[in-house]
């Protein structure tokens, strides 16, 4: 019984893509074209950088070249956001769509979508959010509520999306909503995706402060917003397995250990430089974060050949969302929340200790992860 | 699947594998009723003995079995989660490699390690009392080290035994049958240290892996308040918790085991990859055991069941060859030395930043 496919060692090819990467992120640093922090994948909005990464050919990179993609494999694609993170750099304008859009555009979406957003997506020039949460549906996904009617040519979409991030700044998101009554006995049915201009007049979009007074998050209303048949995503009722067989790609790569860890790389140079005291802590967290690659790549191996991976990407997710939580929390305590002669490992840190509530609770909460886990050891 | 541009692959001979499965299977189905006090099955030994298993890392000249690390760890995982009481690693991959560095002959009968003080004493010998001969790493002088094999017939053997009820004796050495070894170079104790290591982490994560299986199967069967207690969420989380720990030393294990077989036990990254397994499988090891005897319940703690025939073993062993404090320290060390610009390189590479460019 094994969970967790094997990994393997990365290859040739993908370490001179590293090196390539790291080059990239070194000359940007020294061009001052960004400050390193944590979360960027949340929190550094920044077309300027996203653009620059598209000019290296690191976006769009699993999307065939016909639709102006890199056709690039999911593991290249690692190693890219591996590096991106790593560095703190900000990538958030263009995660959504890099890592969940495109290939979802790509496996549902038909010849016209595909024209009409990818190559948009990998120039970063179109930017996306997903709508899936509501206020009475978190965890419990097929309870939405969001109500799409047929009308002629299309549907209207009536109903409120939350923590939608980056809506404010983002062109579409995909929405899923009802668009067939709920019947009790099959509530996974009657649900569809939908692509949803949220330029549109009737999308009216309010910020969701978050405890520090930073605005990633977003309510997001539709009053009735219009969707042509032709923004339809796939199949009309079949929204929930189109949801759900993509959470493979959402859940378990690098952005699920490395939320923290430009935070964990200033506590180093702090021990190093003797600001802070020796502790074995920190070699441990070094220890998980360094098994937690292994094991994220192993899943991005089996989504390279189309293998099943819904367990061990919710076992990945359970683990490295513990362990960059955990960071920051270790960091807090051994320095009285942070060092009076360290700027950056004060402000990465205040940071992480407020953004660390949501690493376990975006994309699946962790109670909802156990289960799943539980179900692939047969116990559910 | 991926070309080798992209990945390499390691992984043990699957003949092998299904062999180990089998002979280890059956002695677990087989094997006699369970006893506080762990004794070496002869009966095994001589088993795998004729099946080569007991020297199959050795060269085939000198009597192995030719195989890898990669055959070698799983051996180890597997007679680990049959809880069999047979010294592999001691004969095998530590006493058998130092009897060859040093160029003594190996006879073929029961060997196991130490490294003696300077009074010629070793404490918490494992198998001590069972061996026909021990192989000695002993410092002479600081820097000084040599390999001595010798007979159990000038040994003066105190029995003792660790946490699992294992022979894990006192042995006290002539000083001149340890001064009449054979001189081996400094980085000899160096190997000896990862190997015993990753061989002690091999042994670890084969328990924790049977574990999770145990109680897999207890959270089916036993049923309380009308269902199986595996129903019930709050055992589904703490299951999934020790699945996930267990997963995770896994994979801690086989990359180190991939890292010393492909870059050789003299290179950092696998100082490092050692390391990170060590420290991962010893931090599992307190979630699984507590987690385990948890769903188990009562019934695990008693001398009848599976359960403790894993969980010593595991507690007794993460401590061996450094304990798991000892490596997060080391790993802090190494942290700490590459500090903010240069740690992205160690976690990656296992490497300072000026040796993985070398």
């Amino acid at each position: 019984m094994s969970l967790v496919p094997a990994a393997g060692a990365e290859g040739p090819a993908l370490t001179a893509l590293r090196a390539e990467v790291r080059r990239f992120l070194a000359d940007q640093l020294d061009a001052g074209a960004f400050v390193p922090h944590v979360d960027t994948w949340l929190t550094g909005w920044d077309v300027a950088f996203t653009r620059a990464l598209a000019d290296r050919g690191w976006l769009g990179m699993v999307i065939p070249k016909e639709y102006g993609g890199q056709g690039r494999t999911f593991l290249e694609r690692f190693v890219v956001t591996e590096e991106l993170l790593a560095a703190g750099a900000p990538v958030a304008a263009h995660w959504i769509a890099e890592r969940q859009i495109g290939p979802s555009l790509l496996k549902y979406g038909t010849e016209e979508q595909k024209h009409a957003f990818l190559p948009g997506i990998s120039r970063g020039e179109i930017f996306f959010g997903i709508g899936m949460s509501e206020p009475d549906s978190g965890s419990d996904l097929a309870s939405v509520r969001t109500r799409a009617e047929r009308v002629d040519g299309g549907w209207r979409l009536t109903g409120t999306k939350v923590w939608t991030s980056g809506a404010h700044h983002a062109d579409a998101f995909f929405a899923l909503a009802r668009s067939a009554p709920l019947d009790p006995a099959r509530r996974h049915d009657g649900l569809s995706q939908f692509i949803v201009d949220l330029h549109a007049p009737e999308v009216h979009i309010r910020p969701i402060v978050s405890m520090g007074g930073d605005h990633h998050f977003n309510e997001v209303h539709l009053d009735g917003v219009f969707i042509p048949d032709d923004r339809v995503l796939g199949t009309v009722g079949d929204g929930w397995r189109q949801v759900t067989s993509e959470l493979g790609y959402e859940r378990s790569g690098p952005e699920r250990f490395l939320s923290t860890y430009r935070l964990l790389a200033a506590a180093a140079s702090a021990m190093g430089e003797g600001r802070l005291p020796h502790d074995a802590g920190l070699g441990r967290h070094v220890a998980r974060l360094a098994v937690l690659r292994h094991m994220s790549f192993a899943v991005s191996m089996a989504l390279e050949e189309h293998a099943e991976a819904d367990t061990a990407a919710a076992l990945v997710k359970v683990l490295g969302t513990i362990g960059e939580g955990d960071i920051a929390d270790y960091v807090d305590t051994l320095t009285g929340g942070g060092l009076p002669d360290d700027e950056e490992l004060t402000r990465l840190l205040r940071a992480a200790v407020l953004q660390r509530p949501g690493f376990t609770l975006r994309g699946g909460t962790n109670e909802v992860l156990r289960g799943v886990v539980a179900r692939g050891l047969g116990l559910r | 699947m991926a070309p080798p541009e992209l990945v390499t692959r390691s992984a043990a001979d699957p003949d092998v594998v299904a062999l180990l499965t089998d002979v280890f299977g059956r002695y677990r189905e087989e094997r006699p009723s369970r006893a506080a006090a762990v004794n070496l099955d002869r009966d095994l030994w001589r088993r795998l003995d004729d099946l080569g298993l007991t020297r199959l890392t050795a060269p085939e000249s000198s009597g192995g079995s030719g195989a890898s690390w990669l055959e070698a760890a799983a051996l180890l995982s597997i007679a680990a989660g049959a809880a069999a009481p047979v010294p592999l690693a001691e004969h095998d991959v530590l006493g058998a490699w130092l009897l060859d560095v040093a160029g003594l002959p190996h006879d073929g009968a029961l060997r196991t390690v130490c490294r003696p003080d300077a009074e010629g004493v070793a404490a918490g010998v494992p198998w001590g009392r069972c061996a026909a001969a021990v192989v000695a790493l002993w410092q002479e002088e600081p820097g000084r080290w040599r390999v001595a094999d010798v007979p159990a017939t000038r040994l003066a053997v105190e029995d003792r035994c660790n946490v699992a009820g294992e022979p894990c004796d006192t042995v006290r050495f002539d000083r001149a049958d340890l001064a009449a070894g054979v001189a081996v170079p400094p980085a000899v104790a160096e190997e000896f240290h990862l190997r015993g290591a990753l061989a002690r982490t091999a042994q670890v994560v084969g328990g924790l892996e049977r574990a999770v299986e145990v109680v897999l199967a207890h959270a089916g069967e036993r049923t309380q308040f009308g269902r199986p207690i595996g129903r019930f969420q709050a055992v589904q989380h703490l299951v999934a918790d020790v699945a996930a720990e267990t997963a995770l030393a896994r994979a801690a294990t086989d990359a180190a085991v991939a890292r010393a077989v492909v870059s050789g036990w003299a290179d950092p990254a696998t100082l490092f990859a050692v390391g990170v397994a060590k420290s991962c499988v010893g931090h599992a090891s307190s979630v699984v055991v507590r987690g385990a005897h948890q769903v188990v319940g009562a019934i695990g703690t008693t001398l009848e069941h599976e359960l403790h025939t894993l969980t010593r073993p595991i507690l007794a062993r993460r401590g061996e060859f450094g304990s798991v404090r000892e490596w997060d320290e080391t790993l802090t060390r190494l942290a700490a030395s590459a500090g903010r610009d240069g740690l992205w390189t160690l976690v990656t590479t296992g490497r300072a930043a000026e040796e993985a460019s070398a």
